[in-house]
């Protein structure tokens, strides 16, 4: 495919770029805020050992080598993935982020992959009824799904699912686990389940995630049913679909070959914007209401422990993510629609 | 026979349609009074934020205990802990006895404060650094650019833990979470429309007699570029409301017992199988405002971007 090399690389330097600003950026927060950023750093720690970790936390920040050095040793040290031992959990902080980042990772996809058809051919089918009960019926549930608090449903859906005796609590049955000998090995849990052809703890999983993936998935299911109704009232009016219909092609095939494929590409970058932004919403529903571990549990326990390094972590890591998805959503923009290749 | 005459393409006639065209007037009032009249979910959102808004104003009159309201434990509070809603107490109480109604009902000022604060002051930094962006290109145009994709891709919810962490809890942290990711959007919208404003004759006219450039930046690229801006900020309402709302939830913002919608749900999501009301009506109203600055907004961008009002008819 003659895709111009030259943009990808462009646009993969921008974003690596943007990576290195912030970690500069969440170094300068450590540095130029009130109060002793070798405390911050050390976690404010008390009794005996305070001095000792204060000044093995200023060692660590090199406090003591000009600003442009610290800065440097920093990103160095960010980039090359170590960022000390986080005081919450006594492990190497990169080494936790990653091992949750897949729980989190696996409820947003699977959210995603369940949402996202569903809203799509929902706001297809409001473009193609356009005017008629139906299309204002899908359009009002679209703008409501897109205005509702995540962590409000997953309170009252979480409630209703207990109520009911379901086991939704947590991402796995510890107790199963171990009677099936099951052992996680990417961290994707269904994965690691079918993988380990074991079906009990594969039902379990699954039954745990689709709760939570479906309310994370309710921004997203607004979005696609207002963005995809948006956009195939522009496509299905081009001149195109109607020399289409002018050359007697099967009204499905116009829709989904011919308009629909017009909108794939603004689709894709507002999808890598959204999914993007669900991570977000799926930090602040998993931990805090279904109590699954995951970012969100790291980033609760960073704030109990005031734990200052797994913070910036977190910072970094969910940044990463975002400018991943997004120069991904743009890559495959540029890769379908010729006209982003400049 | 005036019908006919009307009827004929006349050169009167396309200078009238023509006056016409330029008298459509682009500024934000002149959008909002057109979509008032042109759109009924314009109507339904402008009553919604209208109601939010006294509410707010009244939160002292409305709330049957304002005291409670204001985060004050009650002195029989014993006696009213985790009461289900009753006459007394519309939503029911919270685990310290306090009204949750009166709670509610002054959530809605700090929900209020919160997105007033953020959207103006994101507003401001954003108009600002995009047009310097837009009129003065070069080095400061890459630098301003690359500033705004920086501040996009931080979530807020993450600079709130490390302001949480340094600043400990208090308005101050939300806000400024908010703003520090927030103004990067306004900055890309302006930057966006500025540009092809700064490319206009007329600029350039007004370069070439001599007039200033902060005067240019002002009376030509600013009026201009703000209305679509404006329209991004009122649909950015509701949006604001919930990562805000999230972020306290999460208690990284405001401290416990404020009363914010937020922090209220968090007081309660523990106690959730045993008094789902404490949580279950300040999400409502989160809901509810955010659903009536979002009506607002979309008609506005309607107004904004014709394209979006289009009628049209399948050619099959």
């Amino acid at each position: 495919m003659p895709v111009s090399l030259n943009y990808i690389v462009k646009r993969l330097f921008w974003s690596i770029l943007v990576l290195v600003g912030v970690i500069i950026f969440s170094y300068l927060v450590i540095i130029l805020s009130p109060g002793d950023p070798a405390v911050k750093w050390a976690g404010n720690p008390r009794g005996v050992n305070a001095t000792f970790a204060i000044e093995a936390a200023r060692r660590e920040l090199g406090l003591d080598k000009p600003l442009y050095m610290q800065v440097f040793d920093f990103v160095a040290k960010v980039l090359t993935g170590d960022l000390g031992i986080s005081i919450a959990y006594k492990q190497p902080v990169f080494t936790i982020l990653y091992s949750n980042l897949a729980a989190t990772l696996e409820l947003l996809l699977c959210s995603y992959i369940i949402v996202l058809p569903i809203g799509i051919v929902l706001g297809v089918y409001s473009a193609l009824h356009r005017d008629e009960l139906i299309d204002d019926v899908l359009q009002s549930f679209g703008t409501i799904m897109a205005n509702t608090p995540a962590f409000w449903l997953a309170a009252i859906v979480f409630l209703l699912l207990v109520s009911a005796g379901s086991p939704v609590y947590g991402r796995i049955d510890t107790r199963l686990a171990l009677e099936t000998g099951f052992q996680s090995i990417t961290g994707f849990y269904l994965l690691d389940s079918i993988l380990q052809g074991n079906i009990v703890i594969f039902i379990d999983v699954l039954v745990k995630l689709i709760p939570p993936a479906l309310i994370i998935g309710v921004y997203p299911l607004g979005l696609s049913i207002r963005l995809s109704r948006t956009l195939m009232a522009e496509s299905l009016t081009e001149d195109f679909v109607r020399a289409a219909v002018a050359w007697g092609v099967k009204r499905g095939r116009i829709i989904w070959k011919y308009a629909f494929r017009a909108s794939i590409p603004p689709l894709v970058q507002v999808f890598g914007l959204a999914f993007a932004y669900s991570l977000i919403d799926a930090m602040v529903v998993e931990y805090a209401v279904f109590g699954r571990e995951g970012l969100g549990r790291l980033l609760v326990d960073a704030l109990n422990y005031s734990d200052f390094k797994l913070a910036i972590g977190l910072l970094i890591v969910v940044t990463a993510f975002y400018l991943v998805i997004n120069t991904v959503a743009d890559v495959i923009q540029a890769l379908i629609d010729p006209r982003v290749r400049l | 026979m005036a019908n006919i005459r009307n009827n004929k393409p006349s050169i009167s006639g396309a200078v009238k349609n023509v006056q016409k065209a330029f008298q459509t007037k682009t500024g934000f009032v002149a959008i909002t009074v057109r979509a008032w009249k042109r759109s009924s979910r314009f109507k339904i959102g402008f009553v919604i934020s209208s109601l939010i808004i006294m509410v707010g104003v009244l939160a002292p009159l409305l709330a049957p205990y304002p005291r409670d309201g204001l985060g004050y434990v009650p002195e029989d509070a014993l006696q009213k802990i985790r009461l289900s809603p009753s006459r007394d107490h519309i939503f029911g109480t919270d685990t310290r006895g306090r009204d949750i109604f009166s709670r509610v009902v002054f959530g809605v000022r700090s929900a209020l404060i919160q997105i007033f604060l953020v959207v103006s002051s994101s507003l401001l930094i954003g108009l600002f650094m995009g047009v310097i962006a837009a009129y003065y290109k070069g080095f400061i145009e890459t630098l301003i650019n690359y500033l705004i994709e920086l501040f996009m891709s931080i979530p807020a919810i993450v600079i709130a833990l490390a302001l949480r962490l340094i600043l400990g809890s208090g308005l101050l942290t939300v806000v400024l979470a908010l703003i520090i990711t927030w103004w990067s959007w306004y900055g890309r919208v302006t930057y966006i429309y500025s540009r092809s404003i700064v490319e206009m004759d007329y600029v350039l006219l007004a370069k070439l007699s001599g007039v200033s450039g902060l005067k240019i930046i002002y009376r030509h690229v600013i009026r201009n570029a703000s209305p679509p801006v404006l329209v991004q900020a009122v649909t950015d309402l509701g949006s604001v409301l919930l990562e805000a709302s999230a972020i306290n939830f999460l208690g990284l913002g405001l401290p416990p017992d404020s009363p914010e919608w937020g922090v209220i749900m968090q007081e309660g999501i523990q106690y959730l199988s045993i008094s789902p009301w404490i949580s279950v009506f300040p999400g409502i109203f989160i809901l509810v405002t955010a659903l009536g600055f979002s009506l607002i907004g979309d008609s506005l961008r309607e107004e904004v971007d014709p394209k979006l009002r289009r009628r049209w008819r399948l050619w099959f």
